[in-house]
């Protein structure tokens, strides 16, 4: 089985975000950034299947910016190879056609299936497995977890509403959106990152320039708007909890 | 064949065997140690020695434990006196009318006695009092070694009374009795009354006493390298390679890749002698926090599973064996370890069980095997350099609410730098702290400042969890604004960025002097500059294990209380015995699954035992909320108030009210 999991990185949301002055972004300048959660998932998800069952696990990257680092750690825990597309694109990217250099890339290069995060905090469309599964023309399923590989088909689970499960089987190649991994992502040790990052290399695979795609363009970028009804209570738990026990006591809810 | 002939090759054939069988384990040890990792443990060899003559002739740590200490002296002194005896008695038989004199026969005698009443005590100690710190030892190898011991000395006993028998038919000497072997004369006397004076009878008692004696010395040498009473000849080496350096820096020199323990030859060779050189008295078990919490670690544990495990295979392991970083020893009990120290501090053979403990982390670590908590909270020291998880900016917030402003210690030369670390910027309860401290040394008139956003944490807990590739990169992130930074010294309320600091950073050059904040504000006080009225309290005060243990500063804190008019009471365990909160090496963040009962909390329960005392003092940010957390649980804060010297220096100043606790508070209003 040879695996490809998609990596990005999204705006680290620890640090306070502040809008560009067109409106319609975030100013870049002051983010850090982080490696996608979802994608940790993916990933782990993808190296327990090789642990268990083995698999070849490449992780792939769009060279949006610094992702050396990422690819690294990626190897460092335990994925055989990392790939870099590179070309003339930065972080601004729409999923749209990050999804088209993606599967112009993942047509040709072997893979039996592709694992992404489910989503990422920066558009929470959830839509790059979708879009992959239709450009190439695979079965797609994403909100998956419980990925397991049974005589050259893949099994996986989603969870529905009302406690209800569906367990699939699909035939290869096929592309999934992951939502949890069966186990927490693992930590790898920083000097094992480095290490790597002397000892192997990213490679590098020309993918041109943005690739134009019909696109959604975003009109207005802004902050939720207060609609009125909530009152925030400031102060510390002890004040906080004052001002709940008072509220309840007022609306006569307390015993 | 004469007695003599026979004695003789009896010796030689004993001595050739006892020789044969304790050069194969040695062998063994050898080639083990010779692939371990390099330490110089050569160096300042006067300060070596005295250290031997200290805890070795002196037996200063071992004399903590009055009866084990007493009791373990005189065993130990009979060996050196053995040595005579052995001397002696062979020097006997193979050259006749050999001695060793009457002032050394007779101390000969005095110190059979003496192990006899050692070996007695020992086993009441053992069989009676039984110290729970024995659990877990070999109980069988302990009472053989007795036996052996005691087997020895009444032989020496036998043949010497027997001497007088077969001095003149045996070995044609004329009768050399000598009255200062008050104990063999004494036995001659009764084998006299006996009638076992003739010649058959004295050969056979001659040939059982020094049998007993020269023969079990041979056997006793042979068992040594396969027992625990290997210490007997590794003690003193051991002692004499303790580690000189500070004891707070746990890594000497950047690791080549890695500081993981993965196999014998990742320990450095100091590492194996301390595996052989336990004697697994349980010391280090009786003072454990995680042991005492009912974790399943045990330093001693750890030291024995290590020692038993290479025995097993040699360092030799198959691929397929189980790690030593969660085979050897669970992954439980290492987790479980706060990096205190005690157990090293109580070792009376100077066994060093956290480096090991850190190197088998690391390689739980480099496996992913990491509590999900602490990892996120390497995590958040990779991202935010903090382990809130909270963006950099807000390291300094605390200072907002100040009248004055706090220098940029990167834009303008300061006389202090005071580095605040992540507890005292972060914590809601420490912080509150934090801009007090920042006025007591304005109102001081000191010309301090901080290093705001580019503050990182020390990596000191980093490093403890075994990530030293994170510490590093903090490290280094610290180091770089401390090199463009122009002051004179660092002060810091925190031991543990004080311990890294002071301790881990001189690896990289860094050599500024570091004080804690008990040590400068006591200097000031001296000093005149910041006047105090006293502070009428009655309060213990807790070292934390990485100020007084692994900083040896006990003294400073104690002092500045006295000269705050506290009236200061001690708890059992203090100083550099004191016992450790619970928070370090990373415990803080972990799972507190299987603790029967915190450390903390048992802290607080033995200051309560301590009449009249209504403050509990601390010197170090986590240990302010450890300590809250303990009092609250176990329902005493209304009457014992936990209180960061802090708090008691602005009482002093005048700057806050004295903090009381709620049940005194109250009386004082009413
Ligand atoms: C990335 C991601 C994150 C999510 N996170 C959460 C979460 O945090 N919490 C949560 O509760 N849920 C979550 N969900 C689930 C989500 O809320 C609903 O399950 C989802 O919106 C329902 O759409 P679907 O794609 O499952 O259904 P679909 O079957 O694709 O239906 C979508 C729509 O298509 C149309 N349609 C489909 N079939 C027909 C038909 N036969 N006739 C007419 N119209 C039809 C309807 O307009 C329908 O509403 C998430 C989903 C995704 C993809
Ligand atoms: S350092 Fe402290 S917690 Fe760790 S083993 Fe030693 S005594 Fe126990
Ligand atoms: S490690 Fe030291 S204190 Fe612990 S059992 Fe061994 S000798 Fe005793």
């Amino acid at each position: 089985m040879r695996i490809a999991v998609l990596v990005k990185d999204v705006p680290d949301l620890v640090e306070e975000l502040e809008l560009d002055e067109s409106g319609r972004g975030l100013a870049v300048d002051d983010l850090s950034y982080v490696p996608s959660e979802w994608d940790d998932q993916a990933l782990e998800e993808a190296l327990l299947l090789k642990e268990a069952s083995g698999a070849h696990v490449s992780a792939v990257a769009l060279d949006t910016g610094d992702v050396d680092n990422m690819l690294y750690t990626a190897l460092a825990k335990g994925a055989d190879r990392a790939v870099k597309l590179v070309g003339d694109y930065d972080r601004t990217l729409p999923g749209r056609q990050r999804a088209r250099i993606l599967a112009d890339y993942l047509a040709g290069a072997g893979y039996d299936l592709v694992m992404t995060g489910v989503q990422a905090v920066d558009d929470l469309d959830g839509q790059i497995a979708g879009l992959l599964g239709g450009m190439l023309g695979w079965p797609h399923a994403s909100v998956v977890r419980d990925v397991a590989v049974d005589s050259g088909a893949v099994r996986f689970v989603q969870e529905y509403a009302g406690g209800r499960m569906a367990e699939f089987r699909s035939s290869t190649p096929l592309v999934l959106g992951v939502q949890a991994a069966k186990k927490p992502p693992r930590y790898v040790p920083i000097a094992r990152i480095r290490q790597v990052s002397r000892s192997a290399a990213l490679e590098e695979v020309e993918a041109g320039g943005s690739p134009s795609e019909s696109l959604a363009a975003i009109e207005r970028l802004y902050r939720p708007e207060a609609q009125g009804h909530a009152t925030m209570w400031d102060g510390d738990a002890e004040q906080v909890a004052a001002a709940l026990v008072a509220l309840l006591d007022e609306q006569h809810l307390r015993s | 064949m004469t007695l003599r002939t026979m004695l003789m090759a009896a010796t030689i054939v004993v001595a050739l065997a006892s020789v044969g069988v304790f050069s194969v384990r040695g062998r063994a040890i050898w080639t083990v140690l010779r692939r371990t990792r390099p330490v110089v443990r050569w160096d300042r060899i006067g300060e070596r020695l005295l250290s031997v003559g200290t805890q070795v002739f002196g037996h200063r740590r071992m004399v903590r434990i009055p009866l084990s200490g007493i009791l373990h002296y005189f065993i130990f002194s009979g060996f050196v006196v053995l040595l005579l005896d052995i001397v002696g008695t062979i020097g006997q038989v193979f050259r006749p009318g050999f001695g060793i004199g009457p002032w050394l026969s007779l101390a000969v005698d005095v110190w059979v006695a003496l192990v006899l009443v050692g070996v007695l005590m020992a086993v009441y100690n053992r069989a009676v009092l039984r110290p729970a710190r024995f659990h877990g030892s070999d109980e069988r190898d302990a009472y053989m070694i007795l036996v052996l011991i005691a087997i020895i000395v009444v032989g020496i006993v036998v043949h010497e009374s027997f001497y007088p028998v077969v001095a003149a038919s045996f070995f044609h000497v004329a009768d050399p009795s000598l009255k200062s072997e008050f104990l063999g004369n004494g036995l001659y006397h009764v084998w006299q009354n006996l009638g076992w004076t003739t010649p058959t009878a004295g050969l056979v008692g001659y040939t059982v006493g020094y049998l007993m004696d020269i023969g079990v010395v041979f056997a006793f040498l042979a068992y040594l390298p396969y027992s625990k009473h290997f210490h007997i000849l590794l003690a003193v080496p051991n002692i004499f390679f303790r580690n000189l350096r500070p004891i707070g820096e746990l890594v000497e020199s950047p690791p080549d890749e890695t500081m993981a323990i993965r196999s014998f030859d990742d320990m450095r060779w100091k590492d194996v002698l301390d595996l052989f050189t336990c004697t697994e008295c349980g010391r280090c078990q009786d003072v454990c926090p995680a042991y005492a919490a009912g974790q399943p670690l045990s330093p001693k544990m750890v030291i024995l599973d290590l020692r038993d495990r290479l025995v097993s295979d040699w360092g030799r392991s198959e691929a397929d064996a189980p790690p030593l970083a969660g085979g050897a020893v669970s992954r439980e009990a290492l987790w479980a370890c706060t990096t205190c120290g005690a157990c090293q501090q109580a070792c009376p053979v100077f066994i060093e069980h956290v480096p090991k403990i850190a190197g088998l982390r690391a390689a739980l670590l480099e496996d992913g095997d990491v509590d999900p908590a602490a990892q996120k909270v390497l995590v958040a020291w990779e991202r935010q350099g903090n382990s809130f998880g909270q963006p950099a900016r807000k390291r300094p917030e605390w200072a907002k609410g100040l009248e004055f402003p706090i220098r940029d210690a990167r834009k303008e030369p300061v006389d202090w730098l005071w580095f605040v670390g992540d507890f005292a910027a972060l914590d809601p309860r420490a912080r509150e702290m934090t801009p007090v401290v920042g006025e007591l040394l304005h109102r001081a008139g000191v010309d301090f400042g901080i290093l705001y956003e580019a503050e990182v944490n020390s990596g000191n807990d980093a490093l403890r969890i075994g990530e030293y590739g994170l510490f590093e990169t903090l490290a280094q992130k610290n180091l770089k604004v401390l090199e463009k930074a122009t002051f004179q010294r660092v002060f810091t309320t925190d031991p543990h960025s004080l311990n890294a600091l002071k301790n881990e950073y001189r690896k990289f050059g860094f050599d500024k002097p570091v004080f804690h904040y008990t040590e400068a504000f006591l200097a000031l006080i001296q000093e005149g500059r910041l006047p105090v009225s006293p502070v009428p309290i009655r309060a213990t005060y807790h070292d934390p294990c990485y100020l007084g243990r692994w900083n040896h500063i006990t003294e400073a804190p104690r002092e500045l209380l006295r000269v705050l008019g506290v009236d200061l009471r001690e708890m059992p365990r203090h100083g550099e015995q004191s016992f450790c909160c619970g928070a370090g090496g990373g415990r803080i963040w972990m799972d507190e699954s299987g603790i029967v009962e915190r450390p903390a909390n048992q802290r607080i329960r033995e200051a309560l035992a301590l009449p009249g005392i209504t403050h509990f003092v601390v010197a170090c940010p986590k240990d302010v909320s450890m300590f809250h957390a303990a009092a609250t649980a176990l329902g005493v804060d209304d009457r014992l108030r936990v209180t960061d010297v802090t708090e008691l220096l602005a009482a002093a100043v005048g700057l806050r009210a004295t903090p009381l606790p709620a049940a005194m508070a109250m009386g004082a209003s009413e």
